[in-house]
C-alpha cells in the first residue's frame, strides 16, 4: 500500500468505482465500520460526539489513523435526516440540501420533533434517534397532493418544527439566523476535516440523497403504523401523494449534482413492512422512476435495502444492469449475489451482530467465508449491514475484521 | 358469522370484520365468540407472516383491527371469559426510543393471550427489576432496534440476575438487530427479529 | 515608543482613557485617519472595501502599518439599520446581525436605507443611507403602543426588501443566509482583530444608541415629516420619544454583556432645532439614555453632528466626566472653554483641511490646534468627519500625523 495521500485516494476510488462497475478491483474494498465506537475508542461521550463538531472531527481522525485498511471513512456524530425542511425550502436551492441535516447544534436551534439526541432527550452516551409521528391527518392528503411544498411549509413543518412553529414570527426568523449561523460554523469546521481526510489518503465527494416517496410519506408525514391504514384506506390518495412527491424528492436530489454528486443514497425503510402485491403498487413504481430518473442525470443510486428484501428482489432486475449499488441488511447476500450478479453491485455481508458479540478468531474464519464466496466476479463492497456500531463493541473485534480484510481480501 | 368474522380478519378486510364483530357482540355468548374469532384470526396471520405470505403491514394492520374489535368487546366480557397463559413484562431498553417493534409484537401477545405489562421505551435497567418484583412475570421481554440495544439488554440482563431475579424467569429478546450471536452473548434464553417468530416463541416459553 | 504590542496596546489604551477620564496623558491620544482613503491607498475600489473581507482587512492593516494612531480604524463601512435591530431586540444574537448593513450583508437582506458602491452606487462611492417615510403619521399610535412590535410587523417588511413577506419561505431563507453571511464574516473578523492586537492596537468596541426623535427621524418619518410633525402632532411626537427609550436602551446595554464599555451615539436632528425645540422632543429623552447607560457603568461619545452651539449648555446638565462630545462644526475651543473639566472633547481637524491644504500648512495647523486644546487635557484628537475621502492627498495626512508626533507630546 502507497502512502502518498493522493495516490492512496486515488487507489481506493478505484477500488469503489470498479465495484460499481461490476468489476474486480485489487482489492475488495471495504466502507469500514464506524458509529458510535468512535467516540468511545476516542474517550468522548455520545454527547461530545454529535454536539462538538471538533472533537468528533478528532475522534474520526484517531480511529482512522488506528483503523486504516477500508476505503471510505467512518461518519463524524450521526445527524438526522429531516427532509420536509428541505422539501419546504426546495425554491432555495443554496439552503434546501443542507437543511435535511440535523445534527445537534442545529437541534437545539431548529427543535425538530423526530429528532432525539443524546445528552438531551437522550443519556448522554446514547444514539441520535428518529422517531417518527403523525404530523399530517389523512384528510389532508388532497393538500399535499395539490401543492406538496406550500403544504410542507406552512403546515406540516410548523408542527413539526418547535422553533419554525409560528411563521413570519420572529423567533421564527431568529431561529433561521441562528441555524444559518450554526451552519457556517459547521461549514468551516468540514473544511478543516476534509482537508485532514484528504491527507490520510480518503477521496472527497459530495453524495445526494433521494427517498422514496412512499417512505417520505410513512416517516415524515404520517408515521408507518398509520400509513399502513392508509394503504387500505384511501389507496387513492397514497398513489396520488407517492406521485406528486416524485418531483420535488427527484429535484431536491439531483440538487447535489451542482456540488459534484455522482451517486445519490436512498435508505429504503417500508420496503420490509409491505407484501410485494403492496410493494409492487404503491412503492416500487416511484421509487424505481426516481432512480432512472437520476441515473439519465448521470447519477447513479446505492440503495440500501432495510430489513429482508427478500420477497421484493427480482424487482432490482427491472432497472438496467449497472445502475448502482443495493446494500443488504438482512436479505441473503450470497443468494443477492446469484441473483443479481453481472447487474447490481452488492454492498453489505458483514453482521454487526457478529462484530460486537463473536470473538476475533470465529470473525477471521466469519469473514474469511464470506469474502471467499461473495469476491469472485467483482461487484461487491464489503460493508457492515447496519452503519452503527455501539459504544462497547469489543476493539479486538474491529481490529480483526480489518486484518480479516488485508488477509483475505485480494484478488 | 364467527368463520365469515374470520375470513374477513384474515383476509384485511377492515370494514367488514367490524361490521360482522358488532353483530356478533351483540348475540348471546357473542363477545366470547368474537373474542376466540380475533384470537384465531391473529393467530392465523401470524402464520402467514412466517410463511412469507403476509408481510409487517398485515401485522401491522391485524393489530388495528384487533385493537379496533377489543374497543367494544372488552366491556361486554365478564370476568374469567378472558384466559391468560402467562404474564410478560415488556419494554425498550435503556438508551433506546423506538416503539413500533415492542407494539406490534405486544398486540400479537395480547391476542395470543398474554398478559402484557408494557413498561413502555428506554427504560432503566432498574426498572425492568422493579417490574419483576411488582408483578412476576413468567416471560420478560426487551426490545431494541439500534445497534446501541445490544450492550443496553446485556447490561439489564445482569442487573436482573444480580438482582437475584434471573433463575425464576425467561428473558426474550426481539428488535431488527438481534441474532443468535447476540441472544449469546446478552445471555438470554430466546430472540426474534419479527413479531410473529417472538409471539411463538413467548408461547414455548411459557411452555 | 515601545515595540511589543501588548505594551503598545496598553499604552494607547491609556492614553485614550486618560483623556475620557479628563487627564493629560503623556501624548494627545489621536483616533487618526480613516475612510474611503484607506481603500483607494491599497490600491483597491470603494466596491472591494466595501464587499471583500479579505482585502478591506489587509488595506486596513497595511494603512494602519504606515499611520499608526491610538484607535484602529474599522474596515468596510457600514449603514446603520437600527430598525431592524430593535425589532429584533429580544433576540439580542439576532439584533447585532441586523444592526449595521455592510455591502455583503445588504446583498442578503436587501435593506432600502443602505446605498452600495459597486451596486447603486459607482463603485468608488461611499455607501450611504437614504431614509424616506416609511411610517404614516396616522401610525404614531402603534408606534407608541408596542416599539419592537410595530418595527418588526410594519417596518421590516417595508424597509427590507427580502422580508417583505415575514412568514415567506423567502423571509426565514433570507435569515438563514443572513446567519451564513454573518458567520462568514465573522472568521474574517476573528483573523482581522488577531493582527491587530498584533500591531498593538486596542481593541475595544462601541455599542450604539440613538436618540430616539433621531430614531424616528431617520428610519420612520424622515427628517422634513418629522419637523411637520413636531408642529401638527407634538404630544405624539413626545408620546413615541418616550415610548422609544427603553428598548433603545436595552439594545445599547446587550452591547454591554459582550464587554463593550462605551456607547456611540450619532446625532443628527440636533443642529436642525431651536433650543425650544431641543429642549422639549430631543434632549430630554437623550440626556435620560445618557445617564441610564452611566448608571449601568457605560460612558457615552457622542458625535454632534453640524453645529451644536446653541444647545452646549444643556451638556452641563450631565454629571462630570460622563463621557466624550465629538464635536463636528461647533467651535471646540468655545466647547473647551464651557466643558473643561466636565467633558472630554474630540475632535479638531477639519476633514476639508486635510484634503484641500498642503504639508507645510498642515503642520502650523496641528501645531496651533493642539497648544490651544491640549491644555488641562480631556482632548481627544480626531477629525471632525470620520470618511477622508478617496482622492485625499497621502502627503497631507503623512503631514497630520507627523505633526501629531511633533506637537502632541505634553
Amino acid at each position: 500500500m502507497t502512502t502518498n495521500p493522493q495516490k492512496l485516494a486515488a487507489e481506493r476510488a478505484a477500488r469503489i468505482k470498479a465495484a460499481y462497475d461490476l468489476q474486480e478491483p485489487d482489492r475488495v474494498p471495504f466502507t469500514g465500520m464506524g458509529g458510535d465506537v468512535v467516540a468511545s475508542f476516542a474517550g468522548i461521550t455520545g454527547y461530545q460526539f454529535n454536539f462538538d463538531y471538533e472533537l468528533a472531527n478528532q475522534a474520526v481522525i484517531k480511529y482512522l489513523q488506528e483503523f486504516s485498511t477500508a476505503d471510505q471513512p467512518v461518519g463524524a456524530g450521526s445527524a438526522i435526516v429531516n427532509n420536509v425542511t428541505s422539501l419546504a425550502f426546495l425554491d432555495f436551492p443554496d439552503l434546501a440540501a443542507g437543511l435535511a441535516i440535523i445534527d445537534g447544534p442545529i437541534n437545539d436551534i431548529l427543535g425538530v420533533e423526530i429528532a432525539r439526541f443524546p445528552g438531551r432527550e437522550l443519556p448522554e452516551n446514547s444514539s441520535s434517534q428518529f422517531i417518527g409521528n403523525a404530523y399530517m391527518k389523512p384528510e389532508e392528503y388532497d393538500q399535499l397532493i395539490a401543492d406538496p411544498l406550500k403544504f410542507l411549509y406552512e403546515t406540516v413543518m410548523t408542527r413539526s418544527t418547535r422553533s419554525l412553529a409560528n411563521l413570519g414570527s420572529p423567533a421564527s426568523l431568529a431561529a433561521m439566523a441562528r441555524y444559518g449561523m450554526e451552519r457556517a460554523k459547521k461549514g468551516i469546521a468540514s473544511q478543516k476535516f476534509g482537508q485532514e481526510l484528504q491527507q490520510l489518503g480518503y477521496p472527497g465527494g459530495a453524495r445526494g440523497m433521494f427517498i422514496a416517496p412512499l417512505d417520505f410519506i410513512g416517516d415524515q408525514l404520517r408515521d408507518i403504523p398509520n400509513l399502513i391504514k392508509d394503504l387500505r384506506r384511501y389507496p387513492d390518495k397514497t398513489k396520488a401523494a407517492a406521485k406528486a412527491m416524485l418531483e420535488p424528492l427527484l429535484r431536491l436530489a439531483l440538487g447535489a449534482k451542482n456540488a459534484g454528486a455522482d451517486l445519490a443514497f436512498i435508505p429504503l425503510h417500508l420496503n420490509e413492512y409491505l407484501s410485494p402485491k403492496l410493494y409492487n403498487e404503491f412503492y416500487w413504481p416511484t421509487l424505481k422512476e426516481g432512480i432512472l430518473r437520476m441515473l439519465q442525470e448521470g447519477m447513479k443510486s446505492q440503495v440500501f435495502f432495510e430489513g429482508r428484501h427478500d420477497p421484493h428482489m427480482e424487482t432490482i432486475l427491472e432497472l438496467p444492469a449497472g445502475w448502482g449499488a443495493g446494500y443488504f441488511e438482512k436479505t441473503d447476500v450470497r443468494k443477492a449475489k446469484k441473483l443479481l450478479q453481472g447487474h447490481t453491485c452488492i454492498i453489505g455481508g458483514l453482521d454487526v451482530g457478529m462484530v460486537i458479540a463473536s470473538t476475533p478468531a470465529k470473525l477471521d474464519e466469519y469473514i474469511k467465508e464470506l469474502l471467499g464466496e461473495m469476491m469472485p466476479g467483482g461487484g461487491f463492497i464489503l460493508a457492515p449491514n447496519v452503519g452503527n456500531l455501539p459504544r462497547e463493541t469489543p476493539i479486538e473485534n474491529i481490529r480483526a475484521v480489518y486484518e480479516a480484510v488485508e488477509k483475505y481480501g485480494k484478488y | 358469522m364467527r368463520k365469515e368474522l374470520l375470513k374477513s380478519f384474515v383476509d384485511m378486510d377492515e370494514r367488514e370484520a367490524v361490521r360482522i364483530a358488532k353483530e356478533l357482540v351483540e348475540t348471546d355468548g357473542g363477545p366470547v365468540a368474537v373474542l376466540e374469532t380475533c384470537k384465531e384470526a391473529m393467530e392465523e396471520v401470524g402464520r402467514l407472516f412466517e410463511a412469507g405470505e403476509y408481510f409487517l403491514s398485515e401485522l401491522i394492520a391485524a393489530g388495528d383491527i384487533f385493537n379496533q374489535i377489543m374497543a367494544f368487546t372488552l366491556p361486554k366480557l365478564q370476568q374469567g371469559d378472558v384466559s391468560s397463559i402467562g404474564t410478560m413484562v415488556l419494554g425498550t431498553v435503556q438508551g433506546d426510543v423506538h416503539n413500533i417493534g415492542k407494539d406490534i409484537f405486544k398486540v400479537m401477545a395480547e391476542a395470543s393471550g398474554v398478559h402484557v405489562i408494557d413498561i413502555g421505551i428506554d427504560v432503566p435497567h432498574e426498572k425492568f427489576v422493579e417490574a419483576i418484583k411488582e408483578h412476576q412475570p413468567d416471560v420478560v421481554g426487551m426490545c431494541c432496534l439500534i445497534t446501541l440495544g445490544v450492550d443496553s439488554m446485556k447490561q439489564t440482563v445482569e442487573v436482573i440476575k444480580e438482582a437475584g431475579l434471573r433463575d425464576g424467569i425467561k428473558i426474550i429478546i426481539g428488535g431488527g438487530r438481534v441474532s443468535e450471536a447476540v441472544m449469546e452473548h446478552v445471555g438470554a434464553d430466546a430472540w426474534a427479529d419479527d413479531a410473529a417468530r417472538g409471539v411463538r416463541l413467548t408461547k414455548e416459553l411459557l411452555g | 515608543m515601545t515595540t511589543d504590542p501588548q505594551k503598545l496596546a496598553a499604552e494607547r489604551a491609556a492614553r485614550y482613557n486618560a483623556a475620557v477620564e479628563l487627564k493629560e496623558p503623556d501624548r494627545v491620544p489621536f483616533t487618526g485617519l480613516g475612510g474611503d482613503v484607506v481603500g483607494s491607498y491599497a490600491g483597491i475600489t470603494s466596491y472591494e472595501y466595501c464587499f471583500d473581507f479579505e482585502k478591506s482587512h489587509q488595506a486596513t492593516l497595511k494603512y494602519l502599518k504606515d499611520f499608526p494612531s491610538d484607535q484602529p480604524l474599522i474596515p468596510m463601512t457600514s449603514v446603520a439599520n437600527t430598525v431592524s435591530s430593535l425589532a429584533f431586540v429580544d433576540f439580542p444574537n439576532v439584533a447585532s446581525l441586523v444592526s449595521n448593513i455592510d455591502g455583503p450583508t445588504n446583498d442578503v437582506l436587501g435593506v432600502r436605507y443602505g446605498r452600495f458602491p459597486g451596486r447603486e452606487l459607482g463603485e468608488n462611492s461611499s455607501p450611504q443611507f437614504i431614509g424616506t417615510d416609511y411610517m404614516q403619521p396616522e401610525e404614531y399610535d402603534e408606534l407608541i403602543a408596542d416599539p419592537v412590535k410595530f418595527c418588526y410587523e410594519k417596518m421590516i417588511p417595508r424597509t427590507t426588501r427580502n422580508l417583505e413577506d415575514l412568514g415567506s419561505p423567502a423571509a426565514l431563507a433570507t435569515m438563514a443566509r443572513l446567519g451564513l453571511e454573518k458567520a462568514r464574516q465573522g472568521a474574517a473578523m476573528q483573523k482581522f482583530m488577531r493582527e491587530l492586537m498584533e500591531l498593538g492596537f486596542p481593541l475595544s468596541g462601541m455599542s450604539m444608541f440613538l436618540a430616539p426623535i433621531d430614531f424616528i427621524g431617520d428610519f420612520l418619518r424622515d427628517i422634513p415629516n418629522l419637523i411637520k410633525d413636531l408642529r401638527r402632532r407634538p404630544d405624539k411626537v413626545k408620546a413615541a420619544t418616550e415610548a422609544l427609550l427603553e428598548p433603545l436602551l436595552k439594545l445599547v446595554l446587550q452591547g454591554k454583556k459582550t464587554g463593550v464599555e462605551m456607547s456611540f451615539i450619532p446625532l443628527h436632528f440636533n443642529e436642525y432645532l431651536s433650543p425650544k425645540l431641543y429642549q422639549e422632543f430631543y434632549w430630554p429623552t437623550l440626556k435620560q439614555g445618557i445617564l441610564s447607560m452611566l448608571e449601568e457603568g457605560m460612558k457615552s461619545r457622542v458625535f454632534f453632528e453640524g453645529r451644536h452651539d446653541p444647545h452646549l449648555e444643556t451638556i452641563l446638565d450631565l454629571p462630570a466626566g460622563w463621557g466624550i462630545g465629538f464635536f463636528e462644526k461647533t467651535d471646540i475651543r468655545r466647547a473647551k472653554k464651557m466643558l473643561e473639566g466636565h467633558t472630554c472633547i474630540m475632535g479638531g481637524i477639519d476633514t476639508g483641511m486635510v484634503i484641500g491644504s498642503n504639508p507645510a500648512k498642515l503642520d502650523e495647523y496641528i501645531k496651533e490646534l493642539l497648544g490651544e486644546m491640549m491644555p488641562g487635557g480631556g482632548f481627544i484628537l480626531s477629525p471632525n468627519v470620520s470618511n477622508m475621502p478617496r482622492e485625499t492627498p497621502i502627503e497631507n495626512i503623512r503631514a497630520v500625523y507627523e505633526a501629531v508626533e511633533k506637537y502632541g507630546k505634553y
